[in-house]
C-alpha cells in the first residue's frame, strides 16, 4: 500500500540503454512496441518480397520450394503475431492512458514484461533462419503437414516455442489494458464517454483475453506431440487432425478481429478529427463493436468448410459469418456521414483513414463471398483467399495503423511527420497494395492455388503475377518513404504545440507533446465525449482539473520483466533441442539432460521470486518539482 | 503490484476497508467442506445406484461454483459487474470449444 510520503525519495533514475531496458513507462514502452514491431515488419516485408519475386513469372527458380515455403509460413506468422500485432500495442499503450486521463496503466511492471516475452518470443522465432530452417507448415500449421513425420526440422519448434513465448506477452497486455480502462478513468469519464480507440482497446483487449488461451493449448498440444511423443494429432494413435483447426481458429478467427478492431477505432478518431465534427452514430459504433467480438467467436469454422462438417454446420457459420457484415456495415455508413458536411482536411492521416474506408468495403465484401459455403469450396485455398485477407488485414489494419502512426506521431514524439513525404507514402503505398492483391482475386478466380512455390507458363497467370510483383515492389517503396520520413522528423527539433492538429478532440491533445512522464499534471474532469472539444468550445484552454496539485505516485523501473524474458528465452530453446542428437557431448549433455532448460526456468522464477519478496512502493514526484516545471 | 495499482489515484486515494467481518467466510467455509465432505462420502460408500451417485456428485460441484465463484471470487459483493460480465463471457467461449469437441471431433 502507497502510504502518502512514508517512503521519500528513493528514486531509481537510468538513463541510456539501461532506461529503455527497465523502463515501466507506458509512453516508452509504446515506442519500444513501436520499434520491434517495426523490425519484425521490415522482416516480413523482405518476405513478402522474396515471395513475390519468386512468383513473377513462370516456372521461376530464385528461391527452392523448400526456402519458398519457409518464407510463406514466416511471412504469415511474422506479420501477424510480430508485426501489427505490436504496432497495435504501441499505439494503444501510446494513446490509451493519455484519452482516459490516466498517469500510466494499471501494472506498469507487467506492461514491461508483456513487451520483453514478445520481443523475446519474436527472436526466438526469427532464430530459426540461422538455425537449421525456418517453420514451414504455413502459419495456420495444421497437422498433420506440422507433425515430425512431414516436418523434420526445428522450424516448428520454433513456431511453437516462439508464438508461446511471444502469445504470452500478447495475453498479459490485453489483460494489463482491461484493468487499466476499466479502472483508471479520470473523474466524468463513463464508458460511453470514452473515445473510440479506447473502446475499441478495450474490446480487442477482451479477445485476447478469450481467444489466447485457445492457441496457447494449442501450441502446448503440438510441442508435445512433436517433442515428447504425444498423439493429440496422429491419427494413427487415436488423435484427430481436424482437432489442430478447431484450436487454431477458434483462436485464428478471434485474431483477426483483434486486429481489425483497433484500426476501426483508429479510423474513428481520424476521420471526426480532420472534419471537424463529431463521430456519427457514437453508440452504434460502441454496439457495433461489441457485436463484432461476440459474432468472432462464434464463426471459426468457416475456415473449415470443406473439411467435411456437414451442410448444417456449414450453413450455420456461413449465417453467422454474414451476419458480421451488419455491424462493421454500420460503421462504414457511420464514417461516411462522419465525413459528410464536415470541413474535411486531407493530412496524410486522414488519407490513409478515407483510403481505408473503400479498401476495407472491397475486402468485407470479398469476405461475405467466402463466407458463402458451397462458393467457398471454389474459392478454397485459391489466391481469392489471398486477395481477400491482405485487403482486409493491409487495406483495413496496416492503412489504419499508418493513419494512427501518422496522426498521434507528434504526441508520441513532440514532433510532425513531413507531410508531402506522408501524402507520398500514401500513394505509392495505395497504388502498390491494390496493384499487388486487386489482380489476385482474379488469378485466384482463374485457378491459382497459394502456398505454390511456381507455375506453369500460358494459363492467363504470368501478366497478372508480373503487375502483382510490380505493386509489392511499390508497397516496398512506399515503406521506405515512411522509414525515410520518420529519419527527417528526428532530426527535427521536438517541441509542438500540445494540438498540433488543432481540432484534436479527447484527452490526449490537453497535455503537451510529447506528455511528461506522469501525463496529467493533475487529472481532468470530463464533462462530455470528446472532452477536450467540449472544454475548448466552451472557451476553456484547458481542461479543468479534478484533483489539487499533489505528490504523484510513480513506479520504479525494473529489470526484472527482462530478466524473467530473457529466462523464457533460454528454457524454449533447451527445450526444442531436448530432443535433438547432438555429435558434440557436451552439447548433448546439456540440451538433451534438459539442462538448459532448467537454467532458463530457474532464472525466470529467481526474478519472479525476487518480484514477490523485495516490495518496491515506487517514488513520488513532490509538488515543488512540479511547480518548478512550469507551463512545460 | 498494489503499489503500482495506485500510482493513478497517487495520495488521494480512500482505502475502502470491509466492514464485513469473518464469521461469513468461516460458515462458507465450513459449508465448503461439508459439500466436499458429502460428495466423498458418496463415493465411498458405494453399493448406491451409480447413477445417484453422479448426480449427486454434479450437485453437489455445481453447489461447489456457486460457492467458491460469490464468497471466494467475491462476485457476490458490489462492484463486481465487470468480473462477472468477463467470467460469463469466458463461460461463453469455453462451452463453444466443448460444443466443438463433442460434435465434430469424437462424436
Amino acid at each position: 500500500m502507497a502510504h502518502a510520503h512514508a517512503h521519500s525519495h528513493s528514486v531509481k533514475r537510468y538513463s541510456g540503454l539501461m532506461d529503455w531496458l527497465t523502463t515501466v513507462d507506458h509512453k516508452k514502452i509504446g515506442i519500444l512496441y513501436l520499434i520491434a514491431g517495426g523490425l519484425f515488419f521490415g522482416i516480413g516485408g523482405i518476405e513478402a518480397i522474396l515471395i513475390r519475386l519468386q512468383l513473377i513469372k513462370p516456372m521461376n527458380d530464385l528461391v527452392s520450394a523448400q526456402v519458398f515455403n519457409e518464407l510463406i509460413t514466416m511471412h504469415g506468422t511474422t506479420m501477424i503475431f510480430l508485426g501489427v500485432m505490436p504496432v497495435i500495442f504501441a499505439l494503444m499503450n501510446a494513446v490509451v492512458p493519455l484519452q482516459i486521463g490516466a498517469r500510466d496503466v494499471a501494472f506498469p511492471f507487467l506492461n514491461s514484461l508483456g513487451f520483453w516475452t514478445f520481443l523475446f518470443g519474436g527472436l526466438l522465432l526469427n532464430l530459426s533462419w540461422i538455425m537449421g530452417g525456418a517453420p514451414d507448415a504455413g502459419w495456420t500449421s495444421y497437422t498433420p503437414l506440422s507433425t515430425t513425420e512431414y516436418s523434420s526440422t526445428h522450424g516448428v519448434d520454433f513456431y511453437t516455442i516462439g508464438l508461446q513465448i511471444a502469445g504470452l506477452g500478447t495475453l498479459i497486455g490485453g489483460i494489463n489494458f482491461l484493468a487499466t480502462i476499466i479502472t483508471m478513468r479520470a473523474p466524468g469519464m463513463s464508458f460511453m464517454r470514452m473515445p473510440m480507440f479506447t473502446w475499441t482497446s478495450f474490446i480487442t483487449s477482451a479477445m485476447i483475453l478469450f481467444a489466447f488461451p485457445a492457441i496457447t493449448v494449442g501450441l502446448v498440444l503440438l510441442s508435445f506431440d512433436r517433442l515428447l511423443g504425444a498423439n493429440f494429432f496422429d491419427v494413427a494413435a487415436g488423435g484427430s487432425p481436424v482437432l489442430w483447426q478447431h484450436i487454431f481458429w477458434i483462436f485464428g478467427h478471434p485474431e483477426v478481429y483483434i486486429l481489425i478492431l483497433p484500426a476501426f477505432g483508429i479510423i474513428s478518431e481520424v476521420i471526426p478529427t480532420f472534419s471537424r465534427k463529431r463521430l456519427f452514430g457514437y453508440s452504434s459504433m460502441v454496439f457495433a463493436t461489441i457485436l463484432i467480438a461476440f459474432l468472432g467467436f462464434m464463426v471459426w469454422a468457416h475456415h473449415m468448410f470443406t473439411t467435411g462438417l456437414g451442410p448444417v454446420a456449414n450453413a450455420l457459420f456461413a449465417i453467422a459469418t454474414m451476419l458480421i457484415a451488419v455491424p462493421t456495415g454500420i460503421k462504414i455508413f457511420n464514417w461516411l456521414f462522419t465525413m459528410w458536411g464536415g470541413q474535411i482536411r486531407f493530412t496524410s492521416a486522414n488519407l490513409f483513414a478515407i483510403g481505408f474506408v473503400p479498401t476495407f468495403v472491397m475486402g468485407g465484401v470479398t469476405g461475405v463471398m467466402l463466407a458463402s459455403a458451397p462458393a467457398d469450396f471454389q474459392f478454397h485455398d485459391t489466391y481469392f483467399v489471398v486477395a481477400h485477407f491482405h485487403y482486409v488485414i493491409v487495406g483495413g489494419l496496416v492503412f489504419g495503423l499508418f493513419s494512427g502512426l501518422h496522426y498521434w506521431w507528434p504526441k508520441m514524439f513532440g514532433r510532425m511527420l513531413n507531410e508531402p513525404l506522408g501524402k507520398w507514402t500514401f500513394w505509392t503505398f495505395a497504388i502498390g497494395f491494390h496493384l499487388t492483391f486487386f489482380v489476385q482475386h482474379f488469378l485466384g478466380l482463374l485457378g491459382m492455388q497459394r502456398r505454390i512455390v511456381s507455375y506453369l507458363p500460358n494459363q492467363n497467370f504470368d501478366t497478372l503475377n508480373f503487375i502483382s510483383t510490380i505493386g509489392a515492389i511499390l508497397m516496398g517503396v512506399g515503406v521506405l518513404l515512411f522509414l525515410a520520413n520518420v529519419v527527417v522528423t528526428a532530426r527535427k527539433p521536438s517541441g509542438v504545440a500540445n494540438d498540433p492538429w488543432e481540432d484534436g478532440r479527447t484527452l490526449e491533445w490537453s497535455i503537451p507533446s510529447p506528455p511528461p512522464e506522469y501525463n496529467f499534471k493533475q487529472i481532468p474532469l470530463v464533462r462530455g465525449l470528446d472532452a477536450f472539444w467540449k472544454e475548448k468550445m466552451a472557451g476553456n484552454k484547458e481542461m479543468t482539473p479534478s484533483e489539487p496539485l499533489g505528490p504523484i505516485h510513480m513506479p520504479s523501473p525494473s529489470i526484472l520483466p527482462f530478466v524473467m524474458s530473457l529466462g523464457l528465452f533460454i528454457a524454449g530453446l533447451g527445450f526444442m533441442f531436448s530432443t535433438e542428437e547432438f555429435s558434440n557431448s557436451f552439447m548433448s549433455l546439456i540440451f538433451n539432460k534438459y539442462i538448459v532448460m532448467i537454467v532458463g526456468l530457474v532464472i525466470t522464477f529467481a526474478a519472479m521470486i525476487a518480484r514477490s519478496v523485495f516490495d518496491d512502493h515506487g517514488y513520488h514526484i513532490e509538488t515543488e518539482e512540479l511547480e518548478g516545471e512550469g507551463k512545460a | 503490484m498494489t503499489a503500482n495499482q495506485q500510482s493513478n489515484e497517487g495520495h488521494t486515494v480512500k482505502h475502502r476497508h470491509r466492514t464485513e467481518g469473518p464469521e461469513k467466510h468461516i460458515i462458507v467455509f465450513i459449508f465448503s467442506i461439508i459439500l466436499t465432505a458429502i460428495a466423498f462420502a458418496a463415493v465411498a460408500a458405494g453399493g448406491v445406484n451409480p447413477a445417484f451417485t453422479i448426480i449427486l456428485l454434479l450437485v453437489m460441484a455445481i453447489l461447489q461454483v456457486f460457492v467458491q465463484m460469490g464468497y471466494w471470487m467475491h462476485l457476490k459483493d458490489k462492484g463486481h459487474l465487470m468480473p462477472i460480465v468477463f467470467m460469463i463471457g469466458g463461460f461463453f467461449v469455453a462451452s463453444t470449444c466443448i460444443i466443438m469437441a463433442l460434435f465434430w471431433v469424437w462424436w
